[in-house]
């Protein structure tokens, strides 16, 4: 098997390391601290083709496969130490982009898919609700058609990338009684009258990312705005949740990788007992298993991702990648804070926030006890 | 038979005291030396530089040479080195001498070298040193050729005192009309200010990106160095946020200075700002952030608010 | 207009272990303003060129990538100065007879500042430098240019052609964006030799050895202004 990346692959991947850490590394603490998404470097990544990396040239993007894409997501990780932008980057890549190129009209590809890559647009998800998370279909904005129009009906939470995101990709259904296949996906521009975005959330960590509630009152959308047919709307979901699992934690890796360098770096200067911390067991154990989780996390994201790239289906890999990089990310971010004892606790060092940034991996894009579900029925239990 | 022609570097008013520099370089080259001095309306000027143990100062003074046009000063300056059949043309590095010395080194066919902070001559070899990488490493470099340009370090070569003896002044007729004529002079921005010189000040009152904006840059580093009859300098961040004008940037691509006492504000002490300000005496560093690299570098370091600071020094050196 | 720019290889101050290289950050301001000046229709042709061996291919990638039409790398493994340099320029200059040739003002690792202005002066061209605002009059014939001087600004018109120095605060380039990565991977770089060139120069000047420049080591940290005043009035008597 040859792990190897080609020429021109390790070249972007290193332009993307390059291009990160010079421009999207500014001081955090203080931002992170005041909920201050980077607008700046959102453009710059759009500038520098972060946002169009899946998306086919022709509509402004890359046209990169799969491998690729998370090759480059990983290295934004490694060298962008702001989680919350890459979180915004990765919301607006697999909720907006990705559904519009594989499921979108020609007409609506146009119109928007250039953009959403050139960092001019910014996309948003709107599909949980405050009663349907991990029972995602059970949701309850209601969309009813009205001549050349839809209305909707409704409210959504944890809408990442609310407060400031131009289009929202919201799923609704036209009959609760039918479930999924009552499910339709559309498309929605901020401005459409009857789209209110309402309070933002505070969350835990990834609080560079913004995030809202949003409230639908007799919202009216363009019939040109529905994504996929109607009633096609679970069939788009789950098809985005595929690539959604397969790359969100893609950035996860990168910053696995930094934290180990950092861990290491640490554990080899900082002296007690005579004798630089690193030699004992304890804290060298600890980063044996990060070394351990980071290799074997990478293998699973890179393995669906190659399958992706060769058109076959990656279904199960992708819940195996989220599942494991999410606890592997987890886990590291607290042996970080135990290498670094009161000093990774301490706010101005930075370790501490890596971890209530890594929690939200548990719980995102299907939390870790329903791709454990999902994994389960794909092995037949 | 003059060895070197040391080029004197003036504003029409007055010789640039740093200029001055580059004679003790000439003097450490050996054998004698000549001083130019280039301008208009600058018999004053020439009449000043004759003090300073040179064999003759050339004076050439024409209204086409009102403002150092490259081009002009270049053509004139090969003339004369050929003519005197100087072996060395020196001038202390600034803009100026940036600007044109390599010029007149492609019109003789010489290298240069430039901020140079000792020579040597070792078995008839030029030795220099030299800062490389933002003055993070210091070069010895062997300059070959019959004719060769350098510029001094102004920080490393004193400025001669005066001696009592007093050489002839030379004029130099010119045909301005024979001069290059590809370059026009528009303007140049016009600012009096009272204060000294940052490349000549005894102290140097510097302020870094923290300063809010134009007005409190000047109140308060202005202020300071007021208070202290010193000059203003600025990182290169300060002035790339308009709080400063270029001519005060200190660094690696601004100017160097070596004052006696060197206060920076809200600095962080990148090595591109270091470059310019290793060699003053004392540094004295003030700044918010305790790891900031500035207090490896400074004398004495005040950890703390600079809008707190600052007024609370002014007032104390003023007492 | 054809415009020349030149940019050389240098190692990236930025990257911790100092085994990353980069385009001299002049340079990347000399490329940025000659795609600024296409992109106002005021030149039609950007060539770039360098000096060294094929590990220098890195950086000219990425100078097409920013948006060069073509790019020439003479190919050369000696250790060049300002003076060789020069004369290896003038020869490509010669034989691409651009309109203006911009070059940043000085590299990063040597500092010398000297470039632009020996080969303004062996063409006998006007020369512009340091420059923080470029504006073409007259349709291409003359060039206006602000200069970053010891003395403030300074506002000069030369003649074309001409050889352009930039400074700082000239513009901010661009990134290398991804598309134009992969768009510069198709570009053929053109490989001349110094011999192709009939250029056979010598350095004039050679690094005989570097060492560390010393380094002042950080004192006292003081608590209150009294103090530090009281420090530098009695001990050190500078005030």
């Amino acid at each position: 098997m040859d792990f190897s990346w080609s020429d021109s692959q390790k070249e972007l991947l290193d332009g993307v390391t390059r291009f990160a850490s010079r421009h999207l590394n500014e001081v955090l603490i203080e931002n992170e601290r005041n909920h201050v998404f980077n607008q700046a470097g959102w453009k710059k990544c759009g500038q520098f083709g972060i946002q169009g990396l899946p998306v086919p040239a022709e509509y402004g993007g890359l046209g990169a496969d799969a491998l690729t894409t998370v090759g480059a997501l990983e290295r934004l990780g490694y060298a962008c130490k702001d989680n919350g932008l890459i979180f915004s980057l990765n919301a607006h890549l697999w909720t907006v982009v990705m559904p519009l190129v594989t499921a979108g009209t020609e007409a609506q590809k146009r119109k928007y898919l250039p953009g959403l890559c050139s960092g001019t647009l910014i996309g948003a998800n709107a599909m949980s609700e405050p009663n349907s998370g991990s029972d995602a279909f059970s949701l309850s904005t209601t969309v009813r058609k009205k001549g050349s129009k839809y209305v909707l009906n409704g409210s959504k939470i944890f809408v990442t990338n609310g407060p400031i995101a131009d289009l929202f990709a919201v799923y609704c259904t036209m009959d609760k009684s039918k479930g999924p296949s009552g499910v339709c996906g559309f498309l929605v521009d901020r401005n459409t009258p009857g789209l209110i975005i309402a309070r933002k959330l505070e969350k835990m960590g990834l609080r560079t990312s913004p995030m809202a509630e949003v409230f639908f009152e007799n919202c009216e959308v363009p019939v040109e705005n529905l994504l996929g047919g109607e009633g096609g709307g679970s069939f788009l979901f789950s098809r985005s949740m595929t690539w959604e699992r397969g790359c969100i934690l893609a950035s996860a890796i990168g910053s696995m990788q930094r934290i180990l360098e950092t861990c290491i770096r640490y554990a080899n200067t900082r002296r007690q007992f005579g004798q630089p911390i690193g030699k004992f067991q304890h804290v060298s154990g600890k980063i044996v298993d990060m070394k351990l989780r980071l290799e074997t996390a990478r293998l699973l994201l890179y393995h669906g991702a190659w399958l992706r790239s060769k058109g076959k289906s990656a279904f199960l890999e992708a819940s195996l990648a989220k599942l494991h990089i999410s606890d592997c990310w987890v886990k590291t971010c607290e042996d970080a804070i135990q290498i670094h004892g009161g000093y990774g606790y301490m706010v101005e060092y930075e370790i501490e926030r890596e971890l209530r940034d890594a929690l939200g991996s548990k719980l995102y894009s299907g939390t870790s006890e329903i791709q454990r579900n999902l994994i389960a029925s794909l092995l037949g239990l | 038979m003059i060895q070197s022609l040391v080029i004197i570097e003036h504003d029409g008013q007055r010789v640039m005291r740093g200029s001055l520099s580059a004679i003790t370089l000439a003097h450490q080259l050996g054998g004698s030396y000549a001083l130019l001095v280039i301008g208009n309306g600058i018999a004053a000027v020439a009449e000043s530089a004759r003090a300073f143990g040179a064999a003759s100062v050339f004076v050439i003074d024409d209204l086409g040479l009102l403002e150092p046009l490259a081009d002009r000063y270049a053509t004139i300056i090969a003339e004369v080195a050929q003519r005197i059949g100087a072996s060395n043309i020196v001038g202390t590095s600034s803009t100026y001498t940036k600007d044109i010395l390599p010029r007149v080194a492609a019109l003789l066919d010489a290298a240069m070298l430039s901020d140079v902070t000792a020579v040597e001559i070792k078995d008839g070899v030029t030795l220099c040193q030299r800062p490389i990488c933002a003055g993070s490493q210091v070069a010895t470099v062997k300059i070959e050729g019959n004719v060769r340009v350098l510029t001094a370090r102004s920080t490393a070569f004193a400025v001669p005192s005066l001696n009592c003896q007093t050489c002839p002044v030379e004029q130099i007729p010119v045909d301005a009309a024979s001069l290059p004529n590809g370059t026009q002079f528009i303007s140049r921005e016009q600012r009096t200010s009272t204060r000294p010189d940052v490349t000549e000040a005894r102290v140097v009152v510097a302020g870094g990106r923290p300063l809010k904006d134009r007005e409190t840059f000047e109140r308060l580093i202005g202020g300071l160095a007021d208070a202290l009859g010193g000059a203003i300098g600025a990182t290169r961040a300060a002035v790339d946020a308009g709080l400063a004008s270029n001519d005060c940037q200190i660094g690696q691509t601004g100017k160097t200075v070596a004052p006696e006492l060197y206060i920076a504000v809200g600095v962080s002490g990148a090595v591109q700002h270091a470059a310019g300000i290793k060699d003053s005496k004392i540094i004295v560093a003030i700044n918010r952030d305790p790891e900031a690299a500035i207090f490896q570098m400074a004398t004495y370091g005040l950890v703390g608010d600079l809008y707190e600071i600052i007024p609370r020094l002014m007032a104390a050196v003023r007492s | 207009m054809k415009i020349l720019v030149s940019f050389k290889r240098v190692s990236d101050a930025a990257s911790q272990d100092g085994g990353q290289f980069v385009i001299n950050p002049f340079d990347e301001i000399a490329i940025e303003e000659a795609l600024r000046i296409r992109e106002r229709g005021e030149a039609a042709e950007i060539v770039g060129m360098t000096i060294g061996t094929s590990v220098v291919d890195e950086q000219v990638r990425a100078a097409l990538a920013m948006g060069l039409d073509r790019a020439i790398r003479v190919d050369d493994s000696r250790a060049l100065d300002p003076y060789a340099v020069a004369r290896i320029f003038l020869a490509v200059v010669r034989q691409e007879r651009p309109q203006v040739v911009i070059l940043g003002k000085q590299a990063v690792d040597d500092d010398a500042n000297q470039v632009g202005q020996m080969l303004a002066g062996l063409l006998n061209w006007p020369q512009a430098t340091f420059v923080s605002k470029v504006e073409f009059l007259n349709g291409n014939q003359r060039v206006r240019c602000t200069r970053e001087t010891d003395r403030g600004l300074e506002v000069i018109v030369v003649n074309l052609p001409a050889v352009i120095t930039t400074d700082l605060r000239l513009n901010e380039p661009r990134y290398v964006s991804l598309p134009g990565l992969m768009k510069a991977r198709r570009h053929p770089i053109e490989v001349l030799s110094c011999a192709q060139l009939g250029v056979g120069v010598q350095p004039r000047t050679t690094i005989v050895s570097t060492r560390p420049a010393a380094r002042r080591s950080g004192g006292v940290r003081v608590e209150s202004v009294q103090d530090l005043v009281a420090r530098l009035r009695q001990q050190e008597k500078v005030l």
